[in-house]
């Protein structure tokens, strides 16, 4: 066997970016006579897997392009009625008939409200294409906030919680360990480094040279499966529960064993500020800035005061302050543990006391506080601790406090942005040598970090609830929000109501998201979407499309997209965590689009043409990308495609040699030691006590009285709004009795994205040689004892009444008192044949009522009691 | 949407012997399918027909009786060797298979076939085949084609189900048994009545050694390892059950014994010999189809 | 003359299937035929049960169970170690394929050839670009062949196999966790062998004597 050779004119390999996942890993294809054969990783960066490593899905993703299912003309649903299981009865239309109808409903629409326009973007999108742009292109219309995106899994796929503290603490969007220094790792509902999360290969090759350098990794999870698996300790916990493990360990570092990277807490967090009786902060009346008490002066200063030395912040004693009793806010914050003991949590979460002990234990013996490493020269403390978390333990109805909790240990043990601890990832994103994009984060108010960029708004500064609800979203009132719940929520139109919300949409203008099944309960969705005018551009007609879609434009996969900007913004999603080389990678065409798809960006910019806000949309480019140069501007009245604006940003961004990197299709330079391990260099203050959560509550009640809102009906937990992180119950165990005895949760499989992957049939074919995938897993022992086995189809039902059909496949490795479900199968989409009717759906099973979100970042509750029985 | 649950059912949890479940593939013991699935019944099929054809060729020397050697040699040769190399994914090449003998027992096969094929052919035709040195080497070569099929599978280290001791010995007997009924049932139809009732004696001394063999064979097999215990088990999984019981126990075992008990002594009956012809042939055919189907290989993961 | 084969690092392995797929691709592989699999399994009881991954390939044997069984030699272990088929001397007898232990051979027929990845949707340019390119013989039998076209080819370029991507075996450069090594196990000093020493690297069932050329560290 051997190759022919003798018909090939052409056999090349093309860099680009991987678009299977978020992450964006390096990619390049083999692409011979025209036709893409081979995905690799790219063997010079690291981006992604080792050498020219990538995963299995990444290197299925031939199929996107093979895939004869694929749209290749617009679409337009000919039949007016909408809803699942109504055919739309689909007909082809040109490009300018569809364009034309689009812009008209838009320009109508915007002349009379244009937050009445909703646009999407779905995750996986990040790596896919332009990254924050979606979120101007609305305002190029007139749309403000970010309240009107919908995005496909935003809050059941994405991690509202994690990202608001990951940027208030690290300034970050995301976090991983520092693999390269760490010795002791806690992950908690999350999968980075075994496959999921932010750029899942790169960390995944640095977890794998970390364990076999000998660390200690605990997962604390439901299921023993892709984190737990591969864990060298894998701790079954209910879920929701992290919150009482994770307070119980901190309560034993900080009056148990009194351990604390006391430096740290006094120079890094605001512990040392002074707080009133009622928790808020004292601040000087003409700086506003919170006061600190300086214990060698015996003095009570400003926090950032120059004269004021790190150490001497004082982090106990009660003072005067005008008469008032004041107190660093340490001290009631270490009062409050104390109410946390090992044998509650162990109640709670199901860990075995002896369990939570030892992992107290291993925690601040492996922090050594106090130690030192020197690198390149440099000296740094040495906490070679980690404690993460990803959508897991942060989807729950109290995902403030998990993250915060989970968090907190790092926090005592001085564990963040220094070798071997919590890496923000990266908070910092430098200019290429001689190039002008430049990204950095800063100390805003209170001392509090500002990312340098964040994915549809900033953590902070705070902005204070208000009225009225300019959109859809609500996010004037919920402003932690990174992505709205409300318009997931079944009292949407009761809130949109009292909070003044005038711009009922008409319009959803979308990016291949599928949120009617991939969000909670698809009634909600559809009652909520069904009444607007859907365009979707779509490599496939997917669930949502058939739904609710109106027009259906043809979108090129990745493997045909031009698209220079696809990582340069979205660093935070793609890049090392680690002190690794920047690599910026562009997504290359390596094959002519299918049919007549065109890239959505291109599509944007001719609607934006024909809506007349095309110079608008321009500016807001030139300004993203912060062009000074007039000649590489985009100017007025021009009318540029993707690919010309990227040949004169390209210039701006990477000056000089902007050939050599668009040659290669990736851009590389060092990454300094200093911009990896920066807490230490950039004076900022982690906001652990949230003090910002009193003034949020204050409003949120003001608002309350206010519109006359029903909190106790909507059964509104004002409560979370505390400023210290603090055990509530999550809603799904609330739900929990005799008949509803089980909580279902579900778990990112490493084969699966969302649900685009369903349909690749390399990934297809090997899902059915896993277990789970397609299955629903129950503890052997449960199953056994209810009389069920591998291979019976059951019925999962809510007390909502929603059902679920699935088929049983049993595992010792997970909690006897819970079910699980891999992503979002059970899909029925006609025009995704290798998708319909694998796995079971989860998200369908997610209550919508107000109740089952978060009520500060608006986490839906992603666990849910439920009952099963065999059909 | 429950049409297609359905659907993946079936691909990922087929009933029981049918299949293999995707995701258990050798994690648990499985099953041996090239050689018995689709067209792995031609396989099942040459092996059994080339021992039964030689089976009569051997018994037939006997008494040299002619008829017998011609069907025997027709049997192995056409039915025998044509589904076999119907098996193969290149029937034109079948020749390459003499190549390796010395390692290879599917080529030994060839040889001994071959050897078998121009012998006999040779014996049928010259006037005194029955002369004894040519009886013995013909003897040997059909004792040598009847087990090769069995012989074949036993080399196969990777199916603890194939390896017993008992393997080569049953395969024997069996070829016999089946052979000295089929001649016994040649002489029924030449009305050689008398030699139909003496045979007798032979046919009940070879029925108790085939159902020893056959005991012996499950009972070594279950004790050999758990790999063996698990094809043993499979042997009586729901889909082979029914097999098991009608074809090995009913038509290998039971019927056999009521016949040869009730003609005890050689009080033959035509019929009867026909009869159990019919129930040993194809309880011999149940008894190596569930050999073939029930084998299963040891799983490359270490549960314990 | 070096002997091929590979360590695979089960302690770095996070079961994504990249070997599967990759493989796939660079063989032209039909539906559901693996060169490479993974064995996914779990051992032990809750709360102390672990989960078990087991990579899988041809284990390339230099006592081949498949090499004895072949009537015709058309499966043979070449000097290199590389247990190779001749798919013009196959007749497709399948015994190999019964002997295998590892069951790491595959029939290819017409059944086989006429799958399609998009059932009833006909073939795609992939699939029909790689009947040209990588072309299998109706009625032979196929597997895992270590890549020997990239270890030629890289050979002839002067590249070293295992070191360099364009001379390794397509699993070893995909795997994005570095659990695969490849290298030549008669050299005493190659990275494969130091890390068998180092870890008490195991073959796959050794009770079937086949003395495979894969070995795997934990």
């Amino acid at each position: 066997m051997t190759y022919k050779t003798d018909e090939i004119w052409e056999d090349k390999w093309v860099n680009t970016t991987c678009g299977v996942c978020y992450c964006g890993c390096a990619a390049k294809v083999r692409v011979v006579n025209g036709v893409p054969v081979k995905i690799e990783g790219i063997n010079e960066s690291t981006m992604g897997g080792d050498g020219p490593g990538l995963c299995g899905k990444g290197t299925a993703g031939l199929m996107y392009y093979h895939d004869p299912n694929r749209i290749k003309k617009p679409l337009l649903r000919t039949n007016p009625e909408k809803g699942i299981g109504v055919d739309p009865k689909w007909k082809e239309i040109e490009w300018d008939e569809a364009l034309d109808i689009i812009a008209t409903k838009m320009k109508k629409i915007m002349d009379d409200d244009p937050n009445k326009i909703l646009f999407t973007n779905q995750t996986m999108r990040a790596s896919d294409g332009p990254h924050n742009h979606p979120y101007f292109y609305a305002q190029a219309f007139g749309v403000k906030n970010n309240g009107n995106f919908i995005i496909g899994g935003g809050s059941l796929h994405c991690g509202n919680a994690c990202h608001m503290l990951g940027g208030l603490i690290h300034g970050a969007w995301s976090i991983a360990p520092d693999w390269r220094y760490t010795k002791y790792v806690l992950k908690w509902g999350s999968s980075k480094g075994t496959g999921s999360g932010h750029s899942a290969m790169t960390n995944a090759r640095l977890r794998a040279d970390a364990i076999r350098r000998g660390i200690k990794e605990v997962v604390f999870d439901p299921m023993g499966n892709f984190a737990g698996g591969k864990a060298t300790e894998w701790v079954a916990i209910l879920p929701g529960t992290d919150t009482a493990v994770g307070l119980a360990i901190a309560n034993y570092i900080a009056n148990t064993r009194g351990e604390m990277d006391i430096l740290y807490l006094k120079a890094k967090t605001n512990f040392p500020y002074l707080i009133r009786e009622d928790g808020t902060y004292i601040r000087n009346a003409e700086s506003d800035k919170p006061l600190i008490f300086d214990s060698r002066e015996g003095k009570i200063k400003e926090y950032d005061d120059k004269t004021l030395a790190w150490e001497n912040c004082a982090l106990d004693g009660e003072y005067e302050y005008k008469g008032e009793k004041v107190v660093p806010c340490f001290v009631p914050f270490k009062e409050h543990l104390k109410q946390y003991t090992i044998e509650w949590a162990s109640e709670i979460s199901t860990v075995p006391v002896a369990t939570i002990l030892q992992v107290a234990k291993d925690w601040v013996d492996n922090a050594q506080i106090g130690s030192t490493i020197t690198l390149e020269g440099k000296k740094y403390p040495y906490r070679p601790v980690s404690s993460v978390t990803f959508r897991g333990s942060q989807g729950h109805s109290n995902g403030i406090h998990q993250v915060a909790a989970i968090d907190l240990m790092a926090q005592l043990v001085g564990a963040e942005d220094v070798p071997g601890g919590t890496l923000g990832w990266p908070a910092i994103r430098r200019a290429y040598p001689g190039g002008n994009y430049e990204q950095t984060c800063k100390a805003g108010k209170d001392g509090v970090i500002v990312p340098s960029v964040f994915y549809s708004h900033d953590p902070w500064p705070v902005h204070e609830p208000s009225l009225p609800a300019t959109n859809m979203g609500c996010v004037d009132v919920w402003t932690h929000c990174t992505l709205s719940h409300i318009p997931y929520v079944d009292e949407m139109e009761y809130i949109h109501e009292k909070f003044g919300m005038k711009s009922k949409p008409e319009m959803i203008f979308g990016i291949a998201a599928n949120f009617i099944i991939s969000n909670s309960d698809w009634d909600t969705a559809i009652k909520n979407f069904k009444d607007c005018f859907v365009v979707q551009n779509d490599l496939w007609v997917n669930e949502t499309d058939q739904a609710i879609g109106d027009i259906i434009l043809p979108d090129v996969s990745y493997l045909e997209k031009d698209c220079w900007s696809s990582e340069i913004d979205a660093f935070f999603f793609s890049g090392s965590p680690s002190h690794e080389n920047w690599y910026v990678h562009m997504q290359q065409p390596v094959a002519k689009p299918i049919g007549e798809s065109r890239f959505f960006m291109d599509v944007y910019i001719d609607i934006a043409d024909r809506c007349g806000v095309l110079d608008t949309f321009n500016a807001k480019l030139n300004d993203y990308y912060g062009v000074a140069d007039p000649e590489l501007q985009i100017k007025p009245g021009e009318v540029l495609t993707w690919k010309e604006i990227g040949d004169r940003f390209l210039q701006w961004i990477y000056g000089a040699d902007h050939q050599k990197v668009q040659d290669q299709g990736y851009a590389t330079w060092n990454k300094a030691i200093e911009d990896v391990y920066w807490r230490w260099d950039i004076d900022t203050r982690c906001p652990v006590y949230m003090e910002y959560l009193i003034h949020d509550r204050r409003a949120m009640e003001n608002i309350f009285e206010q519109t006359g809102f029903d909190v106790e009906g909507l059964e509104f937990d004002l409560d979370q709004y505390s400023p210290l992180p603090t055990w509530f119950w999550p809603e799904s165990h609330k739900d929990l009795d005799n008949e509803f005895d089980l909580l279902a949760f579900s778990y990112r499989d490493i084969l699966h994205t969302n649900n685009t992957t369903f349909q690749n049939p390399y990934i297809d074919e090997v899902s059915k040689m896993c277990p789970y995938t397609f299955t629903i897993t129950l503890n052997t022992t449960m199953a056994y004892e209810r009389g069920l086995k591998d291979g019976d189809i059951i019925c999962i039902e809510t007390k909502a009444g929603v059902k679920e059909t699935g088929i049983v496949k049993t595992m010792e490795a997970q909690s006897p008192k819970v079910i699980g479900i891999a992503g979002q199968g059970g899909l029925w989409a006609d025009g995704r044949p290798i998708a319909k009717g694998k796995g079971a759906n989860f998200c369908k099973l997610l209550p919508s009522k107000l109740k089952y979100f978060d009520p500060i970042a608006g986490n839906m509750e992603t666990a849910v009691a439920v009952k099963i029985y065999k059909v | 949407m429950s049409k297609n649950i359905h659907e993946l059912e079936q691909i990922m949890f087929p009933p029981d012997g049918s299949g293999v479940k995707p995701y258990e593939w050798m994690i648990n013991p499985t099953r041996q399918r090239q050689w018995i699935d689709k067209q792995g019944v031609f396989l099942w099929l040459a092996f059994f027909f080339s021992e039964i054809g030689a089976g009569l060729y051997f018994v037939s020397l006997f008494y040299q009786y002619k008829p017998g050697l011609v069907l025997g040699w027709l049997i192995t040769l056409i039915l025998g060797g044509l589904v076999h190399v119907a098996y193969l994914g290149n029937p034109f090449r079948a020749w390459r298979m003499i190549m390796k003998p010395n390692t290879s027992e599917l080529s030994r096969g060839i040889w001994i076939i071959g050897a078998f094929a121009a012998l006999g052919l040779l014996q049928m035709v010259t006037s005194g085949g029955f002369n004894i040195v040519f009886n013995v080497i013909m003897g040997i070569l059909c004792l040598l084609v009847i087990s090769h099929g069995f012989a074949t599978m036993k080399v196969i280290r990777a199916l603890p189900a194939w390896i017993s001791n008992m393997v080569l010995p049953f395969s024997i007997i069996s070829g016999v048994w089946i052979g000295q009924q089929a001649l016994q049932l040649m002489f029924v139809f030449g009305g050689q009545a008398e030699l139909v009732s003496g045979m007798e004696v032979w046919a009940e001394a070879f029925y108790f050694i085939y159902f020893l063999c056959l005991v012996l064979y499950v009972w070594g097999t279950w004790h050999a390892n758990e790999i063996g215990a698990a094809s043993i088990k499979m042997m009586l999984s729901d889909e082979l059950k029914q097999i098991t019981l009608i074809g090995v126990v009913g038509l290998a075992v039971v019927l056999p014994l009521v016949l040869t008990l009730i003609m005890w002594g050689g009080d033959t009956n035509g019929f009867m010999v026909f009869l159990r012809l019919a129930s040993v042939f194809a309880g011999d055919l149940a008894v190596r189809y569930i050999v073939m189907k029930s084998a299963v290989y040891k799983p490359l993961l270490e549960r314990s | 003359m070096p002997r091929w084969g590979m360590v695979i690092d089960v302690k770095r392995c996070i079961a994504c299937w990249g070997c599967s797929i990759a493989c796939k691709e660079e063989h032209f592989l039909p539906p559901n035929v693996f060169w490479n699999r993974v064995l996914i399994g779990e051992r032990g009881k809750f709360p102390s049960s672990s989960k078990l991954i087991l990579p899988i390939l041809c284990n390339h044997c230099s006592e081949a169970a498949c090499v004895e069984a072949c009537p015709t030699g058309a499966t043979y272990v070449r000097e290199d170690g590389i247990v190779a088929i001749d798919d013009e001397k196959c007749v497709g007898c399948r015994a190999c394929l019964v002997s295998c232990p590892y069951q790491q051979r595959t029939y290819y027929d017409k059944e086989v050839k006429d799958r399609e990845y998009f059932p009833g949707q006909g073939k795609t340019e992939l699939e029909l670009i790689g009947e040209k390119l990588y072309p299998f013989a109706l009625g032979t039998v196929i597997k895992c062949n270590f890549c020997t076209e990239r270890l030629e080819d890289g050979i002839k370029k002067g590249l070293e196999p295992g070191v360099d991507e364009d001379a390794s075996p397509a699993c070893v450069n995909i795997c994005p966790v570095n659990a695969r090594v490849f290298g030549d196990l008669d050299d005493p000093n190659s990275k494969i062998n130091r890390l068998i020493m180092e870890h008490k690297g195991k073959q796959l069932r050794p009770e079937f004597g086949t003395e495979p050329a894969v070995y795997y560290i934990d």
